[in-house]
């Protein structure tokens, strides 16, 4: 355990614990667009900066982002500094020129007392705002379908030579954990269509609904040990079964305790 | 030109066969054919177990790496600093509209080129222009078409 000073009051972290979790433990709203529980941090909005000092620094002070700075013993954190908010304005007027359309963006943007951008806006704007969440979920589960690609002005995330992604299987985490929504997909009666694939959808064997998509549920049967008859069935027709289960447990134990 | 992909295993093999080596291959593929096909592209990654979408990444980051085929000759207009106050916009538009192009595209008949690059590191040649490996110092908007003559 250590202890550090944040916005004056004194608390204790783990040893190694970002910034940004104990941060949130203690209820303050520091905005961090490219954090997300599913994956290891990434420091690419860089909205969650701080301003971090010592008492032995001698009034030196420095500016990281909380996702990725370890709780240190003795750390004096301020999260809403003057400075730290004229660092996180100014990227947020970036991000307005790039996302001048997003609904997250344009609230983060007003509650900073922005609503235009004092940049040029991109000639083709849309709702990506980069922060690689769904590259990196995608990464975590295995597939490695998507990645960003090009840089600067130019950078986006796409399948491979921007073709339908081989090892995709429809999955759909991407589109789960984007932020902005901006990944597309539709369900279309047993038809999934997502970066330009198309996979074919199981169908419950009780309820006759569509369940996931058949690479999937070999995906999981053969690397996450998932028998595959457990697909089978939808979540639906599982819940039902578990609740009726669990119904005759109860009522079992009930008797028994009565015997 | 039809290019012999023949060769793209052995390139491969010039290197250990493991993730780090990326970087190295896409050089040697890309200075075999001078751009990087698809193909090779694919057996990279097959070969050194790096998924298709991070050498895809990777080749679409660097300027180096181009997924296009190019020209025989790359033209390669320096608008640096000190190569754009010596007037490099102009010399790209007498360029561009010597050969029909814009930068960043290739003639139809493949011949050439079209490049706009940062300081080439000559400025007291400025402004320079480059084709393929070679310098060509204080070029002129009234000659410099010359460079891309039919020869
Ligand atoms: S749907 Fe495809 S791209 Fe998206 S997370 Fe799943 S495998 Fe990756
Ligand atoms: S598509 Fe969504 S999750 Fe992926 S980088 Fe863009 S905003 Fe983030
Ligand atoms: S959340 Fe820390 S940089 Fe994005
Ligand atoms: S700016 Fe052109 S060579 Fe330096």
């Amino acid at each position: 355990m250590v202890s550090l000073t944040i916005n004056g009051k004194v608390v204790r972290a783990e040893e190694g614990e970002y910034l940004l979790a104990v941060i949130r433990r203690m209820g303050i709203d520091v905005p961090a667009l490219c954090d997300h529980a599913a994956v290891e941090p990434y420091g690419g909005c860089r909205l969650c900066m701080v301003e971090i000092t010592k008492e032995s620094w001698d009034g030196w002070k420095n500016y990281v982002t909380a996702c990725l700075y370890p709780a240190e013993q003795d750390l004096i954190v301020n999260t809403h500094s003057e400075k730290v908010i004229e660092l996180r304005t100014s990227l947020l007027d970036l991000f307005l020129a790039r996302n001048p359309e997003t609904p997250l963006i344009q609230k983060l943007a007003a509650d900073h007392g922005l609503t235009k951008t004092s940049f040029e806006v991109v000639p083709e704007p849309n709702d990506c705002i980069l922060c690689g969440i769904c590259t990196r979920v995608c990464d975590e589960m295995g597939f490695a379908a998507i990645s960003m690609v090009n840089r600067g002005h130019g950078r986006e995330v796409a399948p491979p030579l921007n073709e339908a992604p081989p090892d995709c299987v429809g999955c759909l985490a991407c589109a789960q954990a984007c932020p902005t929504n901006y990944i597309k997909f539709e369900d279309i009666g047993t038809t999934r269509k997502i970066w330009g694939r198309e996979f074919e959808l199981l169908t419950c064997e009780k309820t006759g609904r569509p369940t996931i998509t058949r690479e999937f549920a070999a995906f999981l049967s053969k690397h996450r040990d998932i028998p595959e008859e457990y697909f089978k069935v939808n979540d639906e027709a599982h819940r039902d079964e578990l609740a009726s289960t669990m119904g005759r447990i109860t009522r079992w134990s009930v008797q028994e305790e009565t015997k | 030109m039809k290019h012999d992909l023949s060769r793209v295993p052995e390139i491969i093999e010039r290197y250990p066969q493991q993730p780090s080596s990326l970087i190295m291959v896409l050089q040697d593929i890309q200075k075999e054919f001078s751009y990087l096909p698809c193909e090779a592209l694919e057996q990279t990654a097959a070969k050194l177990g790096v998924p298709l979408s991070k050498v895809f990444s990777v080749s679409t980051f660097y300027n180096a790496f181009s997924l296009n085929k190019k020209g025989d000759t790359v033209v390669r207009v320096c608008i640096g600093t000190a190569c754009h106050i010596r007037g490099a916009r102009q010399i790209q538009e007498q360029l561009e509209t010597a050969l029909k192009i814009q930068a960043g595209e290739t003639t139809k008949d493949g011949k050439f080129t079209l490049e706009v690059v940062g300081c080439v590191g000559a400025c007291a040649m400025a402004p320079v222009v480059l084709t393929n490996d070679r310098y060509h110092p204080q070029c002129k908007v009234n000659t410099v078409k010359k460079l891309v003559a039919k020869r």
